[in-house]
């Protein structure tokens, strides 16, 4: 993130608007005195904030702008959780690939009490849910199997059920504070665990293989549907399975 | 290394499992059942002979062109028919651009060996001088997306663009009636192709020890699967190809595996056949719209050669000409809509009895005589009539300046015609008396 010196209250008027590059969402030289940070599709040009990727401009308080768009691959950022697929191991690390432009590397001692004695084992193909926490340019993005404190928290391999790609949009609608309607919905009529990465991949599991299709398929349905519209989808599926 | 790793589509051990034992208890992971097929979706380009083809995630793109070539020593007088595969990068990481992979490959051979081992085109219909011009029919197969099963989905694009494609008509002629004129669009209604059967190849994914079939496998399925079986077969039940790649299979299952093929290729015959049907309906309406500019522009040069001289020379001229265009005219449309299907018929036959009129008359005028029943040939006098009406009209209008362009390539097949030509000569003259006159 880009820190800014600024004047004046920073509220641009399109947040919560969708924007497209080139528009100037903010004129630095009409604010007094403020901090502002920069996140994902903007860009400072001199006096003006503009965009450079065309999606929703979104606001944080006190200070946090970004655009938050849709898309098939990931740009990674720090402290993300992703779904990773290990590739390769080395002698020092994992390689993953996270669906980003290179592969990740995960360091074979980023786990809780991991020393070179207690390595863990992944074959290629394991599916692996961690955090990012190094996304510097022009270096492969490192990966970590522990929280800030080091603790293994959920990180780690996934075991069984069946993993699926979306786009980044849906996993952060369905990682969203105020849960996603399409997932609610189930939750009341289904048990299943799920495990949603900000890379777009979603993990589903059940006991029963029909409960995880039919998640993962009215997970897919949803991404173009409206809060009710999901809730019917959902109750459609329900009474034709049953 | 790592950027080949990053490059390539992989697949979790999960998902691996998962498909394999979801598909023990019959379920597949996109919710279809064993023997259910995705959505198809045809779609025409604008040019003949291009179609674009999507079976759920998997889209193709098919192209059919023409030329004239030699024939083979030991067939003389039969045209030639050839795939060709283009796998885009773009589809899957996996394809690499340029050199064909195996499975391109592959893929090529299964559609050729169902189109061409089973004579499903006539390729003697396309001989045009024996032992030494025919034409050379060249299918292009572009993958676009791959969301599996690409076999099946290639094979209906190749089939709706060699079903919608049209070659020029070509005609002996010249001074020793051996020189070969190839005829453009606008001259001669290009030809379709005469395609015998359809032959239709629906694939089979093999999964466990071979116990369990599944229809049009999905790319997820494909990784997994032990083996595939391609049957191509036609609407009657014939059977084209047969390709098997992998596990073994019991007789009883490849049986079972005909039987619904065949009802699949039932289906998506008659899908393709009403989809081609709709394409060319509409194919033949835009041909017509075409008519009216051309004519509009014949009204305003007709007109301003009477407005100029209103003598009876130019009245005679004026009414000449739409008779002759019209008879012209009925005969293009009538040979256009005997080579169609009957239902195109109706549509076309309809127009080509108003079109000519439409060649002296604005539009008012024509449903006037539409409406009347008992004008269906108008009389000298009529169109005369006709005439000094367009001719009053004819400043507001002001066709003259805004068709000038459209003018000179209406003109340019009628030069064709050695009567056309004939009245073009007698224009002429016309505009230079009219310029000597005023001096």
């Amino acid at each position: 993130m880009v820190e800014e010196k600024k004047k004046s209250e920073p509220q641009s008027t399109l947040v919560d608007k969708i924007v497209v590059p080139g528009d100037v969402v903010l004129d630095l030289s009409k604010l007094s005195n403020q901090t502002i940070k920069l996140g994902d599709g903007l860009r400072q040009d001199r006096d003006s904030i503009t965009v450079m990727k065309s999606g929703k401009l979104r606001f944080s308080k006190p200070n946090k702008y970004w655009v938050e768009s849709s898309q098939k691959r990931y740009v990674p950022c720090v402290d993300d959780t992703v779904l990773g697929i290990v590739l390769d191991s080395k002698a020092d690390n994992f390689l993953v690939d996270i669906k980003g432009p290179a592969v990740a590397f995960l360091p074979v001692l980023a786990f809780e009490g991991g020393t070179r004695r207690n390595i863990p084992k992944f074959e290629p193909g394991s599916l692996i849910y961690v955090r990012v926490v190094k996304a510097n340019m022009g270096m492969n993005p490192e990966l970590s199997c522990t929280d800030v404190n080091g603790k293994a928290a959920e990180f780690g391999a996934l075991k069984d059920g069946y993993m699926f790609e979306t786009s980044t949009g849906l996993s952060r609608t369905l990682l969203s504070t105020s849960t996603c309607p399409v997932l609610e919905a189930l939750g009341k009529k289904l048990s299943f665990e799920i495990a949603v990465g900000l890379n777009g991949r979603v993990w589903v599991n059940a006991e029963a293989p029909s409960t995880v299709i039919l998640v993962a398929n009215a997970l897919l349905k949803s991404e173009p549907l409206t809060a009710v519209q999901q809730r019917i989808m959902v109750e459609s599926l329900l009474q034709r399975v049953q | 290394m790592e950027q080949r790793l990053a490059n390539t589509w992989k697949m979790t051990n999960n998902e691996k499992k998962f498909i394999e034992t979801s598909l023990l208890s019959d379920l597949r992971v996109d919710g279809r059942t064993s023997f259910q097929y995705r959505g198809l979706n045809i779609k025409f380009g604008r040019e003949d002979g291009s179609s674009e083809v999507q079976l759920g995630q998997t889209h193709v793109m098919g192209f059919v062109t023409s030329q004239l070539v030699q024939p083979y020593r030991d067939r003389p007088n039969e045209g030639t028919l050839s795939i060709f595969t283009e796998f885009s990068p773009m589809a899957d990481p996996s394809f690499e651009a340029g050199r064909p992979g195996e499975f391109a490959i592959e893929l090529g051979r299964i559609i050729d060996r169902g189109l061409r081992e089973s004579r499903a085109v006539d390729t003697e219909s396309l001989c045009v001088l024996a032992g030494k011009l025919v034409w050379a029919i060249r299918i292009d197969l572009h993958i676009l997306d791959n969301g599996g099963n690409l076999v099946d989905a290639a094979n209906i694009a190749a089939l709706a663009a060699l079903m919608t494609f049209r070659r020029p008509e070509c005609t002996l002629g010249g001074e020793d009636g051996q020189e070969l004129i190839v005829h453009p669009p606008e001259v001669k209604e290009p030809l379709p192709l005469i395609i015998h059967h359809l032959p239709i190849a629906v694939t089979f994914g093999i999964f466990g020890d071979g116990n369990i079939l599944v229809i049009d496998p999905s790319h997820t399925e494909e990784v997994v699967m032990r083996g595939r079986i391609t049957a191509t077969l036609n609407a009657t039940g014939d059977i084209c190809s047969i390709q098997k790649v992998g596990e073994g299979l019991m007789q009883s299952s490849i049986m079972q595996c005909l039987r619904i093929a065949k009802g699949k290729a039932d289906d998506i015959t008659t899908k393709l056949r009403s989809v081609v049907e709709a394409h060319c309906t509409e194919r033949a309406a835009r041909k017509i719209k075409r008519h009216p500019s051309s004519v509009a522009v014949d009204v305003s040069r007709t007109d301003t050669v009477v407005k100029d001289k209103p003598t009876q020379k130019g009245g005679e001229f004026s009414v000449d000409k739409p008779d002759e265009s019209c008879s012209h005219d009925c005969n293009g449309t009538g040979s256009e809509t005997a080579r169609r299907g009957e239902t195109v018929k109706a549509s076309v036959g309809a127009p080509s009895s108003w079109d000519p009129y439409s060649k002296g008359v604005d539009a008012n005028s024509l449903k006037t005589s539409l409406a009347v029943p008992g004008r269906s040939t108008p009389s000298k006098e009529q169109i005369e009539s006709i005439v000094d009406e367009v001719m009053y009209e004819e400043p507001i209008s002001n066709i003259g300046s805004v068709d000038s362009k459209p003018n000179e390539a209406a003109q340019s097949p009628r030069q064709l015609s050695s009567e056309a030509k004939t009245l073009k000569d007698a224009v002429k003259p016309k505009n230079k008396r009219k310029k000597k006159t005023p001096s």
